[in-house]
């Protein structure tokens, strides 16, 4: 076993072994642990992304374990935006006024919780198997639906509800075209899904590509694609801002990734371009389908909501294209997105604080009232609106570009001008929700401005950071390692 | 599986389409659950099959255990009506099934009549989740359409997937853990499991 494959190991281990022991600790330590855990659990996630940059021409393709440039980049982010999500959690505990356990267990429930779930999620990018990768996904839906219906309120167990219905039938049509697939590779059984095997199937391209699309329809209802989204507004404004943040940044492109993976892995059977054609589908109607949300007054949660949307079709639209200079975009535009919708979302906690209509209303002139939240919020919209120097508008430039070099010139077209719909609706709500007429507010600013601030510094710093890099990314070996994915 | 097996288990799926009792729904999912577990020893061919079909029982049983209960803890004053009379459901769910047996032109199943029975149940789940405001026939409509994708893993060429089969269980079970969890605390905040009390997050 490689190093790498022992740190993969590692990195699924460590916050399953947490998750543990937060139920089983004394009530004053469970914030400590929490905290320990995850620095620990990010730096291992970390750690694994430093050794695949320095190895990208040798990804680990094991039965169980892959550990390649997609997937070191996806860990990286789930590790990354982990951890902030575990350390924002005590200020939202802190004004927690209900939850689906009984007070004195609610800090040992939320962190067991969370700490499964994002075990899951680190588990996904990198798991060798497309059925091991399923069931993993199936298991985000269990954990991550108890965190959206968290606070135990009428409209989070609403969410929770439609979340865990509608994802579940989805994944149960993704489970059909994972069946379909596996009567067509010879040997059948558990090992005809890893990743490699996935191309010797051979009941004839049609069967594979009717198995394909059950594949990537259910899946779809996951990751949030339109038109079967439904869920995705409701669940990303309903549950605990941490948990958002998580559910947006993280598990949203982490099952993106099977779909990538599945895309890359059919294409000798399915050939390349009908399997982009469906990534491209799903991408261009996610992204006509999110700009006219973005030009609506919505709370800040929903319009960042609607804002995944949006971002999941461009990402979608760049594996579609699937040039060198697309996924130079992609690449980025998945840290990018991470780093300015999380922040978004940590902003949702002092916000309500600040002002409680936040969570059922457009909110106007923050940055008026409490200058550092406005500020922050400043930075999380003007990041995901794509306005220049953000790092997704480079990525988008690169992506526009990339669907050019794939010759495919309308559909590029059609995305440089949803994307410019979208800037502008993204552009208004910056400017109306941090320098807009403000409403004449208590003036009691919430606890954790050095929070805020600490925030909006070191988000700040990583976009303009991916900025550099995404100038940098196209032409590099990164990009050659993607391209080839684990074939 | 002989295709009068297959039209009992379509069957029995288009009943809980129509039905109007929860528990008399739980039922009907089981004995589906359970007609599948006795194909299963029957075309059982080595150990490993025999697994499979034990995991497919135990999950039957733990279902229809979790779903009684909740049942028995969330007594309803009188039934929550459905959205939709149950003649257009149950024409929706044939329209549906006939629809994904158009579309789909083929599972590589073991036969073109087990495919149709798969898509059907799979069509069947869907509508039911779709069409009824019950929220325990929402999550039944889940267990309808894995009932179907457990068919489509015994029908698989070769013989059942013991992995599928331990897989769908254990998923199954664990999302219809969560469910009951919510059900419950649905019930506690609206009075009824009805979905029709969750309609307020609307754009």
């Amino acid at each position: 076993m490689t190093s790498r494959e022992q740190l993969a190991w590692a990195i699924v281990a460590a916050p399953a072994i947490i998750a543990g022991l937060v139920v089983l600790a004394p009530r004053r330590v469970v914030t400590t642990l929490a905290v320990t855990g995850a620095l620990i659990t990010a730096g291992l996630g970390l750690m694994l992304g430093v050794l695949e940059l320095r190895s990208l021409s040798d990804p680990v393709v094991g039965k169980w374990i892959v550990v390649d440039a997609a997937g070191a980049l996806l860990v990286s982010v789930v590790a990354v935006v982990g951890l902030a999500t575990v350390l924002v959690s005590p200020a939202y505990l802190a004004g927690a006024d209900s939850s689906l356990s009984p007070a004195h267990r609610q800090q040992h429930t939320y962190f067991a919780v969370l700490y499964a779930f994002w075990a899951v999620l680190l588990a996904v990018p990198l798991v060798g198997n497309l059925g091991a990768a399923w069931l993993l996904i199936e298991a985000t839906t269990a954990a991550s639906a108890l965190l959206v219906g968290f606070s135990g309120k009428a409209r989070s167990l609403e969410a929770a509800w439609k979340y865990l219905i509608l994802t579940s039938l989805g994944l149960g049509v993704a489970l059909l075209g994972i069946v379909a697939l596996v009567a067509g590779i010879p040997g059948g059984g558990i090992g005809a899904l890893s990743w490699r095997a996935l191309s010797t199937y051979s009941s004839g391209n049609q069967s594979a590509l009717v198995a394909y699309v059950l594949l990537l329809a259910g899946l779809a209802a996951k990751i949030g694609w339109a038109p079967v989204h439904n869920w995705l507004p409701d669940a990303h404004s309903e549950a605990p801002p941490p948990v958002s943040a998580l559910l947006s940044a993280a598990l949203l492109p982490v099952v993106l990734l099977v779909a990538w993976r599945s895309e890359h892995a059919l294409a000798p059977v399915i050939g390349v371009r009908a399997g982009q054609d469906v990534l491209i589908f799903f991408g261009l109607v996610s992204l006509a389908v999110a700009i006219p949300f973005l030009w609506r007054s919505l709370p800040w949660k929903r319009l960042l909501a609607y804002s995944s949307l949006e971002h999941m079709g461009v990402i979608s639209l760049g594996i579609g294209f699937g040039t060198p200079l697309a996924l130079a975009g992609v690449a980025v535009h998945i840290a990018a997105h991470a780093i300015a919708k999380a922040v978004g979302f940590y902003a949702a906690t002092p916000l309500v604080e600040h002002e409680p209509r936040a969570t059922e209303h457009a909110v106007t002139g923050i940055a008026r009232t409490y200058p550092a939240l406005g500020g922050v919020m400043g930075i999380s919209l003007g990041a995901l609106a794509g306005l220049p120097p953000s790092p997704l508008f480079l990525s988008e430039v690169l992506i526009v570009a990339g669907g050019f070099e794939a010759g495919r010139s309308w559909v590029a077209a059609a995305t440089a001008l949803l994307l410019a719909l979208g800037f502008l609706g993204l552009a208004h709500a910056l400017l109306e929700t941090t320098v807009g007429k403000a409403r004449r507010r208590d003036g009691a600013h919430p606890r954790g401005r050095r929070t805020l601030a600490v925030l909006g510094g070191t988000s700040l710093v990583l976009l303009l950071g991916l900025s550099a890099v995404a100038l940098w990314l196209p032409g590099s070996g990164f990009v050659d390692a993607l391209l080839r994915g684990i074939s | 599986m002989s295709g009068g097996l297959l039209w009992i288990l379509v069957a029995i799926g288009l009943a809980v389409v129509v039905i109007r009792r929860r528990s008399m729904a739980v039922a009907l999912v089981t004995a589906q659950a359970l007609v599948l577990v006795a194909f299963a020893l029957y075309d059982a061919k080595d150990g490993e099959d025999v697994v499979a079909a034990g995991a497919l029982a135990v999950r039957a049983v733990a279902l229809a255990t979790l779903f009684l209960l909740l049942v028995s803890r969330t007594r309803e004053q009188r039934p929550v009506h459905a959205r939709v009379p149950p003649p257009v459901r149950a024409g929706a769910a044939v329209a549906f099934a006939l629809t994904l047996t158009w579309l789909v032109s083929t599972l590589g199943l073991d036969s073109r009549d087990a495919e149709r029975a798969v898509l059907a149940l799979v069509a069947f789940g869907i509508v039911t989740a779709a069409t009824r405001r019950a929220t325990l026939f929402q999550v039944l409509g889940i267990v309808l359409a894995e009932n179907g994708l457990a068919l489509a893993a015994l029908e698989l060429p070769g013989g059942a997937s013991l992995t599928i089969e331990l897989g769908v269980a254990l998923d199954l079970m664990l999302i219809a853990l969560v469910a009951g969890v919510f059900h419950e605390r649905i019930f506690a905040e609206f009075g009824a499991g009805d979905s029709a009390a969750l309609r307020t997050l609307r754009d």
